[in-house]
């Protein structure tokens, strides 16, 4: 699973680089590091829509608010469907 | 707007040139539209058949500029990016047969052929491209070497042969293969190939960003911008845009010789050959084409990431922007978002146009600041990974009697890679670099050539003498990891 956030200008003052943090904490803590792989990306063009992350090619709107609940729900469910 | 000198270089810098200027002003949503017609107002064209090829142009690298793919709805995730509307698709079909040919009785090139593309004509013999399956034999096999060998210059370029074309012959670029060190960007004489840049996102975070942003120029800046702006000049020029200081990447440099010291040393030891990690070209060429090789590269961050390591244990907070000569560097950051190393990356010429857009000249300075150790320094000249590494061994009295590689460019990088996977490199170590000659010759510089190279070895020749060790011990309060995990 590649999970990639945006670190254009505009998702970084939104908080990419916290969400980034997380994320990566979140993954070690649940020790997928060998299953996904966090990358960044130019502007995703979707300013507006807050910090843009993709989950292979579906998009979603994070803030580091939501970043917990948004890794309980696509990245570790995700991977679970994967196993399916 | 373009005078008859029109090259491809002044067209790039124009449009990252206009950008940043509005950027800057704050207007570049409102007004980019207009860029195309205020730098081509036609009626007549400059370079191409007509102003709306060129005003196309124009638009796909003002996307470029603001880090987008050129065509709006083809978006991918390479940094190395094809202008389709700059490509003319190279009409040329590979091998020709040319004046030499003497139409002579033995006709190789006929037998050799095994597609029957070769017919003669009625004075020299005649290659049909639909049959040429170009296998090069007859070639090969003129004694007069009469048939030309005319690989399209993109496609001839490219190290890794990411390079193909599409049914009406313009270049696509293959993702999978392609290592970003933006060799088809200078080799194109067209001009359509070109690097995303992130030229809008540093002047924004400028602008609007309660952090403050650092600016880590690569060792390869110094000669660029003159033989008299040394590294307290250029730090004047880079703060008036808005940044709140600036570092030499010699610095980390400095610090990733130690470390790769340390690792060659135990490694020497184990027996094991390991290969540098400092060039994002060849890390990738690693990765990507020689994957069973990813366990003999050093884990050492690269002087980079290293850089930017040490501006965040000093400045929490910081937002680090690296900028040197390299495209590849743009794909680093990206890949190592996890490392807590560069926000950013910029080129040199991105950096230029930055200068320009705000009216900032370089000035001399009567300052000498000096990060860096000249071992550090030299990290952007073939060899001086290696030469450092090697002083940095013979400075904690360690054995420095080893064997290395070193690789000049990325054909000589991908030879060695092959040898080392077949497990017959005479060598202990390997250094790559993508670039021949070094960083110094890198795709996103503002001077090449022999210029280049005096303005440098005048700068390097004001450094003083300081030791790696000596030098890293002025951080040592400092802590950040220098490995990968």
């Amino acid at each position: 699973m590649v999970v990639t956030i945006c670190i254009g200008s505009s998702c970084h003052l939104k908080g990419s680089r916290e969400i980034v943090h997380t994320l990566e904490s979140l993954i070690k803590e649940y020790k997928i590091e060998e299953q996904v792989q966090l990358t960044g990306s130019f502007c995703m063009g979707e300013c507006v829509k807050g910090v843009c992350v993709k989950v292979d090619d579906k998009s979603y709107s994070l803030t580091p608010g939501n970043t917990k609940e948004f890794f309980m729900e696509e990245v570790l469910g995700g991977l679970k469907d994967e196993c399916h | 707007m373009f005078g008859n000198d029109t090259n491809i270089d002044t067209i790039k810098q124009e449009v990252l040139y206009q950008v940043a200027k509005l950027s800057f002003l704050g207007e570049l949503d409102e007004k980019k539209d207009a860029l195309p017609y205020k730098l081509i107002p036609g009626p007549q064209a400059n370079f191409r058949c007509c102003i709306y090829k060129e005003r196309e142009i124009i638009r796909q690298r003002i996307r470029l500029a603001e880090g987008k793919s050129p065509s709006a709805g083809k978006d991918n995730k390479n940094i190395v990016q094809v202008i389709n509307s700059a490509c003319e698709g190279c009409p040329i079909t590979r091998f020709v047969v040319t004046d030499n040919c003497q139409k002579c009785v033995g006709k190789r090139c006929q037998a050799a052929c095994n597609f029957g593309a070769i017919t003669m004509l009625r004075d020299r013999a005649y290659i049909d491209p639909a049959k040429c399956k170009e296998c090069t034999k007859c070639s090969q096999v003129c004694p007069y070497n009469a048939i030309a060998d005319l690989m399209r210059p993109c496609k001839k370029s490219c190290p890794v042969d990411a390079i193909t074309m599409d049914e009406n012959n313009i270049v696509v670029i293959n993702e999978e293969r392609c290592i970003d060190c933006g060799s088809c960007i200078k080799n194109c004489p067209f001009g359509a190939i070109s690097d995303r840049s992130f030229i809008t996102d540093v002047i924004d975070l400028l602008l609007n960003s309660p952090r403050p942003v650092y600016a880590m120029l690569a060792p390869a800046w110094e000669g660029q911008f003159g033989a008299d702006i040394t590294f307290s000049s250029m730090t004047n020029a880079i703060k008036e845009l808005g940044f709140a200081g600036v570092f030499e990447v010699a610095l980390g440099a400095d610090f990733v010789a130690a470390s790769e010291s340390e690792e060659w040393a135990e490694s020497y030891k184990e027996g094991k050959k390991m290969t540098t990690s400092c060039c994002p070209a060849f890390v990738k060429m690693i990765r990507k084409h020689f994957p069973q090789l990813v366990s003999n590269m050093s884990t050492t961050i690269s002087p980079m990431t290293a850089t930017a390591r040490l501006i965040k244990a000093l400045y929490p907070n910081a937002v680090c922007v690296f900028v040197g000569p390299c495209i590849a560097k743009k794909g680093e950051v990206l890949d190592t978002i996890t490392l807590q190393g560069a926000d950013y990356a910029l080129t040199l010429d991105e950096l230029a146009a930055m200068l320009r857009a705000k009216e900032v000249e370089p000035a001399a300075s009567p300052d000498t600041i000096q990060q860096g150790s000249i071992y550090g320094k030299k990290f952007c000249i073939s060899g001086g990974v290696t030469a450092s590494v090697l002083e940095s061994l013979k400075e904690k009295e360690e054995n420095a009697d080893i064997t290395v590689k070193q690789c000049n460019g990325a054909l000589e990088c991908k030879k060695a890679l092959a040898l080392l996977k077949l497990g017959k490199l005479p060598e202990d170590f390997l250094e790559g670099m993508a670039c021949e000659g070094g960083c110094q010759n890198g795709p996103g510089g503002v001077l090449t050539g022999r210029l280049a190279n005096v303005n440098r070895d005048k700068l390097f020749g004001k450094a003083d003498e300081r030791k790696i060790h000596e030098n890293m011990d002025n951080y040592k309060d400092l802590e950040f990891s220098m490995h990968r995990k």
